[in-house]
C-alpha cells in the first residue's frame, strides 16, 4: 500500500461556496478510509467579499498539525488567492480559473504570480458551472470535479458525498451541484495533461469503524452532554457560540435547562448558582468574557461550589481578532483574579481530548468543589478531524459529589478541615445540612472569620486539595520515552503540542536526537514529570501561539534553567515545519 | 403605623404569644448597627416563612454585598452571600436548576441598582420564578455613607458633601417597565404589612419585585429616617385591580411613600414553563 500525504487549500471569497467545497472534500477522504484534519480560515464579518480558505490534509497515517505549506491550491478567486499563494509548497499544483467572467489583465490572474517549479492547471471554472447549472454558482464543485479528476479520485463516491451534504435541500441544488462536479471531472479528464506525481490510485486505507467528523467545540458539547451536565449558561461570542448553540439543542432532551444571560458576568453567576444547587454547569466563552467572568472565578474557589468555564482562546488583547488562533489567555486561566486563588485548568492538545477534557472537567469541578477552566482556541474549536467515537465516561466520572454523612450532619460544618482538603458538601434540600458560604474568608462552619490562624488554615486547605487534584492529571505525553538522553526536548501545552510532537518525531528522522513533551492538566501542573523528562534534555524549546511566552515563563519557573523560545501570533496554529527549522537552528 | 416589634427585641414577648417563628432566626446575632431597618425586615421575613411552613432545607437565601448581604446568615436555612450586584445572577441559575427550592434574591440600592443594575431587567422579563427583596435605604452604608442610585438629589453624603448631583432611580418605575410579573413596596417599619407581600411574593409564580422602605440610622440623618417614613408612609388603596398597568405606574410616579402591592400578573408563565412549553412544541 502506497502512503499518501497531501494538503490541499481551497480559496475563494465570502459565499462562494468555498467552506462547503473543504467541507465535502474531508467527509469523503474521511469515507475513504483516510485521516483528515482540515481548519477553515474565513473573515470576521458575515457579508462581504473577504477571503475564505478551507484548508485540508488528508492521510494515510496520524495527523498531528494542519500542516503549514499547501500541496495543492484551489483558486475559486484570484484576487484573494494571489495572497494564498504564499502558502503554497516550491513544487505545488495550483487549480485556477482559466477563463473567468471578467477578463482581466494577465498581471490579475493568480497564474501569474506563481513562481517556476510550481504547477499549474487552468480550468474553465466559471464557465463550467454557467455550463451545468446556468450560473457561476457551482465554480466550487466543478473545481472539485477537476481535483478527483487529476488525481484519479473514485468519481461515484465523490458524487454520493456531494448529495450527502446537501440531502436536506431541493432536489434541483443537488442536480446543479452534481452535475457542476461532472462537468468539471470530465472537461478535465479530456484536456488537462497530468504532470504532477499525486494519485490516490490504489492506495485503499483499511476499513475502518465508523468515524465521527466533528470539531473540537461540537465535542465539548457532545462531551458535556454524556457526562450529565444538566445547565449551561452563556452569551454568544466567537469562537465559542457554537457550543451554546448544540446544546440549546440537545440539552432540553436530556432534561437540562440553556440560559441565555445579558452578559458573562450573569452566565458564570448562574453556573455557579446551579453548582451551588448540586447540579453539573457549565458556561463556554473567550478571552473578553472570560475578563468578565474572572469577577466570579474567585467566588467558586472561595465559597468551593463547582463551575466550569470553557476559554475559547481567540488572538490578542480586547477585541483582538476574533476569527484568528493564539494561546495567550494563559497567564488569565491559570492565575487571573484577586488573591491566591488555585484553580485547575485544563488544555486540550488535540480535538479528540477535548472529550476527555470536558469529561475531567465537570468531574473534578464537582468532586473538588472548585473552578476549572478548560482552555481551547479558535483552532481547536473549529478544525475538523475525524475521530473514533468516544467510549462513554465510567460511572465515577458521573457522580462525584462527596456528600456528609450521618456523623458529618450531626454538626454539620461545610468547610471542615481535612486531609485532602475535601469537605463533605451538602446539595440544598439536604434536612440538617443548611449552611451559609460567602465570598469571605471564613472558619469551617462558613461564617465570616477574618482572624490570622483561619486565613492561613483556609488558604493551606484549598490549596491542599490540588495535591490531590494532581493524582488524578492525565499522563503527560511524550513522544519518546525509551531514552535517557536528548539534544532537544520540546515542550508544548493545548493546541501546539501536536505541531511539537511531530516535529520532534521528523527531527528523528534528520538525526537529532529529540522527545517532546505536554500536559493536559496546566493548573496544577505535574512538575516532577516536567523535570523528570527535562533533566535528560540538553536544551528545551517551548513553542507556543502569543508574543511573551506566557507558558515558557511559568516553566522557567519550575525548571530554574534556560529554556529557548519559538513565539508565533501569526493567528495561525503552530506548524511543525517551524519547530524543526528552530531545532536545527538550535 | 404599627411599633416595630423585632424578633431580635421582643423574643420574651413574642415567645409568650406561643409564635414560634423564630425557629427560623439563626444562632447568630445580626451585625447592623442598634435601630436599623433591617432587624424590621428579617422579622417579616421569618414571619412570612412561618406562615408559609416553610421546610428550612428547601429555602435558599441568595445575596450581594453590602449591609444587606449579611441577611442569609442571620436566617436558618441555606443561604450563599455572592457578589457585590450579583445575586440575581446566582439566584436564577440556581432556582433554574433547582425548581423544588424556594429562592429569595435579597439586594442593597446600590447592589441591585448601581453595580447590578443590569442583571434586573432581564429577570423580570424572563420571569424567573424568584422573590427579589431590594433593600432599600438610599445609601451606601457598609462603605460609610455615599451616595446611591436612590440618594435623593442635593441629599448631602460622604461622596457628595455639597449634596448630590444624580437623580434618583424609582425602582417600582423600573420594575414595572422591566416586565415583572409582581411589584410590591413594603416597609421595614411595618413588618405585619411587609410579612404579608413577602408571602404573597413567595406564592407568586414569576419574578417577584419588593422595594423595602427602610432607614440606615448611621449616614442617613435627613431622608429615610424613621421620623420621616413613619410619618410618611402609608397603605396604597388597592387591591381588586392589581393587573392594570397604566394606574400601577401612575401611582409609582405619584406615590413613593405607599406601600402594598403595585402590579401582579398571575396568568403569565414564569419561565421554567415557558421553556417547557417550547420545548413540547418543538
Amino acid at each position: 500500500m502506497k502512503d499518501i500525504n497531501i494538503v490541499i487549500e481551497i480559496c475563494g471569497s465570502a459565499g462562494e461556496g468555498t467552506i462547503s467545497a473543504g467541507e465535502i472534500l474531508s467527509r469523503f477522504m474521511s469515507g475513504q478510509g483516510f485521516e483528515i484534519m482540515s481548519f477553515d480560515s474565513y473573515p470576521a464579518e458575515i457579508r462581504g467579499f473577504g477571503k475564505c480558505v478551507a484548508h485540508t490534509r488528508i492521510s494515510t497515517s496520524r495527523i498531528y498539525s494542519p500542516g503549514k505549506l499547501a500541496d495543492v491550491l484551489i483558486a475559486l478567486n484570484d484576487k484573494h488567492s494571489i495572497f494564498q499563494l504564499s502558502t503554497l509548497k516550491e513544487n505545488g499544483i495550483l487549480i485556477y480559473d482559466s477563463q473567468p467572467v471578467r477578463p482581466h489583465k494577465e498581471d490579475k490572474s493568480v497564474v501569474g504570480w506563481t513562481k517556476p517549479g510550481m504547477i499549474s492547471y487552468g480550468i474553465p471554472l466559471n464557465m463550467l458551472a454557467h455550463k451545468a447549472t446556468g450560473n457561476a454558482r457551482g465554480m466550487n464543485m466543478v473545481a472539485l470535479g477537476a481535483l478527483a479528476a487529476l488525481f484519479y479520485v473514485d468519481k461515484h463516491g465523490f458524487t454520493d458525498s456531494i448529495k450527502a451534504r446537501y440531502a436536506k435541500k431541493k432536489q434541483i441544488v443537488i442536480d446543479s451541484n452534481v452535475n457542476s462536479f461532472l462537468e468539471g471531472y470530465s472537461w478535465t479528464k479530456k484536456n488537462i495533461k497530468k504532470i504532477d506525481p499525486y494519485s490516490f490510485k490504489g492506495i485503499t486505507s483499511p476499513k475502518q469503524k465508523e468515524k465521527l467528523i466533528i470539531n473540537g467545540n461540537q465535542l465539548v458539547a457532545k462531551a458535556a452532554l454524556d457526562a450529565n451536565l444538566s445547565f449551561y449558561a452563556g452569551y454568544p461570542i466567537t469562537p465559542a457560540t457554537k457550543i451554546m448553540e448544540i446544546l440549546s439543542r440537545e440539552l432540553p432532551k436530556h432534561g437540562g435547562i440553556l440560559l441565555q444571560t445579558e452578559d458573562e458576568i450573569s452566565a458564570i453567576g448562574a453556573v455557579i448558582g446551579a453548582g451551588f444547587g448540586g447540579k453539573r454547569a457549565m458556561t463556554a466563552t473567550s478571552g473578553p468574557g472570560f475578563a468578565l467572568m474572572t469577577e466570579f472565578t474567585g467566588l467558586s474557589v472561595m465559597a468551593e461550589v463547582p463551575a466550569v468555564i470553557i476559554d475559547s482562546q481567540r488572538a490578542g488583547p480586547s477585541t483582538g481578532m476574533p476569527t484568528k488562533t493564539e494561546q495567550s489567555d494563559f497567564n488569565s486561566a491559570v492565575s487571573g483574579g484577586t488573591g491566591d486563588c488555585p484553580r485547575i485548568v485544563l488544555a486540550p492538545t488535540d480535538t479528540k481530548s477535548c472529550y476527555e477534557a470536558t469529561v475531567l472537567a465537570l468531574y473534578l469541578a464537582e468532586k473538588y468543589q472548585t473552578l476549572v477552566v478548560l482552555l481551547l482556541d479558535f483552532f481547536l474549536s473549529n478544525s475538523i478531524r475525524n475521530i473514533n467515537i468516544p467510549e462513554k465516561p465510567f460511572s465515577e466520572y458521573l457522580d462525584a459529589n462527596i456528600a456528609p454523612d450521618k456523623n458529618d450532619l450531626k454538626d454539620y460544618q461545610r468547610y471542615k478541615i481535612t486531609k485532602n482538603g475535601i469537605s463533605p458538601r451538602a446539595i440544598p434540600g439536604t434536612p440538617g445540612g443548611m449552611f451559609f458560604s460567602t465570598g469571605l474568608e471564613h472558619d469551617a462552619s462558613g461564617r465570616p472569620n477574618y482572624s490570622e490562624a483561619g486565613h492561613l488554615e483556609m488558604t493551606q486547605k484549598r490549596f491542599r486539595k490540588f495535591n490531590t487534584v494532581l493524582s488524578e492529571a492525565p499522563a503527560p505525553e511524550i513522544s519518546i520515552i525509551d531514552r535517557d538522553e536528548f539534544d532537544i526536548g520540546v515542550i508544548s501545552w493545548g493546541s501546539s503540542a501536536g505541531a511539537a510532537h511531530e516535529a520532534a518525531m521528523s527531527a528523528q528522522k534528520k538525526g537529532i536526537n529529540a522527545s517532546s513533551f505536554s500536559s493536559m492538566m496546566v493548573s496544577p501542573f505535574p512538575e516532577k514529570a516536567l523535570i523528570e523528562f527535562a533533566d535528560k534534555c540538553k536544551k528545551i524549546l517551548i513553542p507556543e501561539l502569543n508574543f511573551s511566552g506566557q507558558f515558557a515563563n511559568f516553566a522557567t519557573q519550575i525548571l530554574k534553567r534556560h529554556v529557548e523560545r519559538l513565539n508565533f501570533i501569526t493567528g495561525r496554529p503552530m506548524a511543525s515545519e517551524d519547530i524543526l527549522q528552530k531545532m536545527k537552528e538550535m | 403605623m404599627e411599633v416595630i416589634r423585632s424578633a431580635y427585641l421582643d423574643e420574651k414577648l413574642e415567645t409568650v404569644r406561643g409564635i414560634d417563628f423564630l425557629q427560623y432566626r439563626s444562632a447568630d446575632l445580626p451585625t447592623w448597627c442598634p435601630g436599623c431597618g433591617y432587624f424590621g425586615i428579617v422579622d417579616a421575613f421569618y414571619k412570612a416563612c412561618r406562615e408559609l411552613d416553610l421546610k428550612h432545607e428547601n429555602i435558599v437565601t441568595v445575596s450581594g454585598i453590602g449591609c444587606s448581604g449579611r441577611t442569609p446568615i442571620f436566617i436558618n436555612s441555606y443561604g450563599f452571600h455572592t457578589l457585590h450586584g450579583r445575586s440575581i445572577p446566582v439566584a436564577s441559575g440556581l432556582k433554574l436548576a433547582r425548581e423544588d427550592l424556594t429562592v429569595f434574591a435579597i439586594a442593597g440600592d446600590g447592589d441591585a441598582l448601581g453595580i447590578g443594575g443590569g442583571h434586573l431587567p432581564h429577570v423580570a422579563r424572563k420571569n424567573i420564578n424568584i422573590t427579589f427583596l431590594l433593600f432599600d435605604n438610599s445609601i451606601y452604608g457598609l462603605t460609610k455613607g455615599q451616595s446611591s442610585s436612590t440618594t435623593p438629589y442635593e441629599m448631602r453624603t460622604n461622596s457628595h458633601p455639597a449634596g448630590n448631583p444624580d437623580t434618583p432611580l424609582n425602582p417600582i418605575k423600573l420594575a414595572l417597565s422591566y416586565g415583572a410579573s409582581f411589584v410590591a413596596r413594603g416597609y421595614a417599619g411595618d413588618p405585619q404589612g411587609l410579612k404579608q407581600i413577602i408571602k404573597e411574593a413567595t406564592l407568586h409564580q414569576g419574578f417577584s419585585f419588593i422595594q423595602i422602605l427602610t432607614p440606615c440610622v448611621t449616614f442617613d440623618k435627613e431622608n429615610k429616617t424613621w421620623k420621616n417614613l413613619n410619618e410618611k408612609v402609608y397603605e396604597l388603596n388597592r387591591r381588586k385591580e392589581e393587573k392594570n398597568m397604566e394606574t400601577a405606574m401612575r401611582m409609582a410616579e405619584n406615590e413613593p411613600y405607599g406601600v402594598g402591592i403595585f402590579f401582579q400578573d398571575k396568568e403569565r408563565l414564569h419561565y421554567q414553563e415557558i421553556l417547557r412549553n417550547l420545548n413540547k412544541a418543538d
